[in-house]
C-alpha cells in the first residue's frame, strides 16, 4: 500500500457507497464481490436506524454512537507483523487465541489478515480454515452458497446490511463430511486504532457428520476515541454435524460492539456454544440457534461480567422448527461498578415441533448498588406436546454467605471472590475443555479484582 | 453473679498457666456483662461466662433465650450490635476484630444452620480457610520469633483425607459444593471437619446435635471429643441433655432471657432434665 492510499482512507469518515467501493478496490476484489457489497449497501440505506420502539432495541441507547465520525475501515498501511498481544498476551482474548495446540489460526488486525495457518493433517482431509478474502478467491462456490445467504442474510437488519457491505478479514471454516478435527481452530480479531471500524465475519460450514471446535476472540487496547465493530457469525451444520464454538469478546473500553450470530442445525446436528462477554463500552449480541432438523440439539452457554460503565445486551433465540429438538441455554452474568446488562431470551416452538425440550436460564449477580441487570425471558409455543422451562434471577451476594466464609478465616474480599467464582462455576463445569475452563477462571478473577 | 465469675476465673487461670498460654491470671475466654441487640431489640442482657483453657462448657436454655445470638456475637455476625460489655480471648478484646480475624486467632463457630454456597467446592473452600488461618498463625509465630512452615497442597490433601476418615465422610464429599444438597447430618459433619482442619483454641458448637440421628450424633461427638482437650476449649450450646451423654462438659450453664442465670457442674444438666426449663424458671425467680 502506498502512503497516498493511507491518506485517502484517513480522509474517509462515515459510511458511504464511496467507502464500500474504495474498500473493494483496495482489496482488488472481482466484480461479483463488489456488486454484492453494493447491493448490501443499498439495503443498509433503505433500512431505518433501529428505534427504541422496536422491542429488541427498547433498552438500548444508541445516541452516543457517532457513526459519521468513524473511519469505515483501516489498517491497510500496516507492515503485517503479528500483534504483540499474541506473543505476550495481555488481554483475555489474546490468551484464548494464543494456545499452543491448534488445528488452525487466523489473525486479523483492523481490516487486514496478518496470519493464516492450518495444520497439515486437517488440510490433508479437505478441511479449509482461512481468512475470508482467500476464501472468496479460492472457494467462491462455497462462499456463494453460504456467505450471508441463509444463516444471516444480508438484508437481516441495519447493522447486518452494513456488515455485508463492509466486511473485512474474518475467517472461513469448512469441514467435509465425516471429518472430525479435535483441536481448536482459532480466529483472533484485533483493532488497534481509535475511531476505526472492524467488520469481522465468521463462517463455519460443517458437512454431514463433521465435527469441529472453533474459537473466536475479539480484543483491542482501550483507546480514547470511539471504536465500532459489527461482527456476523454464521454456523451451518449439516445432518449429524457437531460444532463446539467459543466466542470471547474482550474489546477495549472505547468500543461499541454489535454481533449477530445465527446457527442452522439440520437433523441430529449438535451445537455447543459459549459466549463470553468481558469488554467494550457497549456490547450487543444477538444469538440464535435454529433447530431446523429433527433431533437437533443446541447447548447455549453465556458468561458476562461488566464493570465500570459497561453496557451489555444479550438477546437469544432458541428456535425450535422441527420435532424432537432440544435446546439448553444458561447465561450467567455479574455486574459491578455502574455496569448494566439486559438479557432477553425467547424460546419459540413452531407449529408441528412436537416433543420439543427447551430450557432457558438467566442468572445475574449484582455486586454494587449502582450496577443493574434486567432479564426478560419469553416463551412462544405453537405446539402442544412440548416441555419448555425458563427462569431468571437477579440477586446480590448474600451477607450470610460472606459471614460464613469470614467465620472460617477467609477475608471478606476473598470471600466475595470465592462466591462470584462459585456463581459462575456451574457454567464453567459444563465446558469440557480444560484450557477454556482455566481461561474463564482467570478472566473472572481479573474482573473481580478490577 | 460476680462471685460465681470469680470462682470460674480461678479454675481457668490454673489450667491456662499450666499450658503456658496467656498471662497469669487471664482466663482463656471471658464474657463480661455482654449486651447485644439486633434491629434495636436487645437479646443479650448482660451475659457473664468464663471458660478456662481446654475446658468443655455446656450452655443450655429454652428456645429464644439468646444462645444462638451469643454464638453469633462471639463469631462477629454483622447483624448484631454489641451495646455493652466485653468478650476477651486470652486477654484480648475480640469485639473490635472482624469475623475473619477472630477465626484466624483461633475462634471457631460450628453453625446451627450451615450456609449453602453454590459453586464453591468443599475442597476449594477448605483449602482457602486452612490457608488463611494457618498463614495468620504462622505470621504470629514469626512475629514471636518462631518458625513458620507453609502447608503444601499435598500435606493439605493428606490432612483433609485423614480428618474426613475420622468423621466417616466419603471422599466424594470434597468435590461437592459447600453444603449444597447435604443432609442435616452431613452438614454437621462438615462443620466438625472444618473445626478439625482449622484447629481452633476455642470452639462454639451451636446446636450441633440438632437434626442428627443417633449414629451421626455418635460420629460427630467422637470427632469433638478427639479434638477437645488442653489445646481446645469448647462451648456446647444445646437445647437437650442428650448430647451431654456423648460429650461430657465440666461446667453447665443455663441461659434464660438473655442472661446466664445458673451455673454448675454436670449435675445441673440432670437437674434440668428432671425439672424442665419451667421448673428452673420458677426456681431462679421472677427476674427472668
Amino acid at each position: 500500500m502506498s502512503a497516498t492510499t493511507i491518506d485517502t482512507m484517513a480522509a474517509l469518515t462515515g459510511f458511504s457507497r464511496e467507502a464500500v467501493e474504495e474498500l473493494s478496490r483496495l482489496k482488488g476484489e472481482p466484480n461479483w464481490v463488489r456488486q454484492q457489497r453494493l447491493a448490501a449497501w443499498a439495503v443498509y440505506e433503505a433500512l431505518p436506524f433501529p428505534q427504541r420502539t422496536d422491542e429488541e432495541w427498547r433498552r438500548t441507547d444508541l445516541r452516543a454512537l457517532k457513526l459519521d465520525r468513524l473511519r469505515p475501515f483501516q489498517g491497510f498501511g500496516l507492515d503485517g507483523h503479528v500483534p504483540a498481544a499474541l506473543a505476550d498476551p495481555t488481554d483475555a482474548a489474546a490468551t484464548v487465541t494464543a494456545g499452543d495446540l491448534n488445528a488452525g489460526v487466523v489473525v486479523q488486525q483492523d481490516a487486514r489478515t496478518l496470519r493464516t495457518e492450518i495444520a497439515p493433517e486437517a488440510a490433508a482431509q479437505g478441511v479449509i480454515f482461512t481468512d475470508l478474502d482467500t476464501a472468496f478467491r479460492d472457494h467462491g462456490d462455497l462462499i456463494r452458497q453460504h456467505f450471508m445467504t441463509k444463516a444471516v442474510p444480508s438484508d437481516f437488519g441495519k447493522f447486518e446490511a452494513l456488515h455485508a457491505a463492509l466486511w473485512q478479514g474474518g475467517s472461513f471454516l469448512y469441514v467435509p463430511a465425516g471429518v472430525t478435527v479435535e483441536l481448536p481452530f482459532r480466529a483472533f480479531v484485533r483493532a488497534t486504532e481509535a475511531g476505526g471500524s472492524v467488520f469481522s465475519h465468521t463462517l463455519a460450514v460443517l458437512e454431514e457428520g463433521a465435527e469441529a471446535f472453533l474459537v473466536d476472540a475479539y480484543g483491542s487496547p482501550s483507546l480514547d476515541g470511539q471504536g465500532f465493530t459489527s461482527a456476523v457469525v454464521e454456523h451451518v451444520l449439516a445432518a449429524d454435524a457437531k460444532l463446539r464454538y467459543v466466542q470471547v469478546q474482550d474489546w477495549g473500553r472505547n468500543v461499541w460492539s454489535f454481533m449477530t450470530e445465527r446457527s442452522l442445525l439440520a437433523d441430529d446436528a449438535t451445537l455447543n456454544s459459549l459466549h463470553v462477554t468481558l469488554g467494550a463500552r457497549f456490547s450487543k449480541s444477538s444469538i440464535a440457534a435454529r433447530l431446523q432438523g429433527k433431533n437437533s440439539l443446541a447447548e447455549m452457554l453465556g458468561i458476562y461480567f461488566g464493570d465500570g460503565d459497561q453496557f451489555f445486551d444479550h438477546h437469544t433465540w432458541q428456535l425450535h422448527e422441527s420435532p424432537y429438538t432440544t435446546s439448553d441455554l444458561e447465561f450467567k452474568g455479574a455486574l459491578k461498578g455502574s455496569a448494566r446488562s439486559v438479557y432477553s431470551g425467547l424460546i419459540k416452538v413452531s407449529e408441528g415441533a412436537q416433543k420439543t425440550d427447551a430450557y432457558q436460564q438467566n442468572r445475574n449477580l449484582v455486586l454494587s448498588r449502582t450496577a443493574r441487570a434486567d432479564s426478560i425471558p419469553n416463551l412462544e409455543i405453537g405446539a402442544n406436546d412440548v416441555r419448555c422451562t425458563h427462569g431468571a434471577t437477579i440477586s446480590q451476594v448474600e451477607e450470610e454467605h460472606l459471614f460464613y466464609l469470614q467465620a472460617r478465616g477467609v477475608p471478606r474480599t476473598e470471600a466475595q471472590k470465592l462466591i462470584v467464582e462459585g456463581f459462575f462455576r456451574p457454567v464453567i463445569d459444563r465446558i469440557p475443555v480444560e484450557e477454556i475452563q482455566g481461561f474463564l477462571e482467570s478472566a473472572i478473577a481479573r474482573k473481580v479484582g478490577i | 453473679m460476680r462471685e460465681r465469675r470469680e470462682t470460674m476465673s480461678e479454675t481457668s487461670t490454673g489450667i491456662g498457666t499450666s499450658n503456658g498460654h496467656g498471662a497469669t491470671g487471664t482466663p482463656m475466654f471471658q464474657i463480661e456483662n455482654l449486651h447485644a441487640s439486633i434491629e434495636d431489640k436487645e437479646i443479650l442482657k448482660g451475659v457473664d461466662l468464663t471458660i478456662g483453657q481446654g475446658e468443655v462448657h455446656a450452655l443450655m436454655g429454652p428456645n429464644g433465650s439468646g444462645k444462638s445470638t451469643l454464638a453469633y456475637v462471639i463469631a462477629g455476625h454483622p447483624s448484631y450490635e454489641v451495646t455493652e460489655g466485653s468478650v476477651k480471648f486470652f486477654g484480648e478484646d475480640i469485639l473490635e476484630w472482624s469475623p475473619e480475624e477472630r477465626a484466624q486467632k483461633g475462634l471457631f463457630l460450628a453453625f446451627q444452620y450451615p450456609t449453602v454456597i453454590p459453586g464453591v467446592s468443599m475442597a476449594n473452600f477448605l483449602r482457602m480457610a486452612v490457608t488463611n488461618v494457618r498463614n495468620a498463625r504462622a505470621e504470629a509465630e514469626v512475629a514471636a520469633g518462631g518458625e513458620a512452615k507453609p502447608m503444601t497442597p499435598r500435606e493439605f490433601r493428606r490432612l483433609m483425607k485423614e480428618k474426613m476418615a475420622m468423621l466417616k465422610m466419603d471422599d466424594a464429599f470434597a468435590t461437592r459444593y459447600l453444603n449444597e444438597g447435604f443432609s442435616g447430618g452431613e452438614k454437621k459433619r462438615a462443620e466438625i471437619l472444618q473445626m478439625a482442619l482449622l484447629e481452633p483454641r476455642m470452639a462454639v458448637l451451636d446446636e450441633t446435635d440438632s437434626g442428627l440421628d443417633i449414629d451421626a450424633l455418635k460420629v460427630v461427638s467422637e470427632g469433638v471429643n478427639a479434638l477437645a482437650g488442653p489445646g481446645m476449649g469448647v462451648l456446647l450450646i444445646t437445647h437437650y441433655q442428650r448430647l451431654l451423654n456423648f460429650i461430657k462438659p465440666q461446667h453447665v450453664h443455663i441461659m434464660m432471657a438473655g442472661r446466664v442465670v445458673q451455673s454448675g457442674g454436670p449435675e445441673l444438666a440432670h437437674e434440668l432434665e428432671a425439672k424442665g426449663y419451667e421448673g428452673l424458671r420458677a426456681q431462679v425467680g421472677a427476674a427472668v
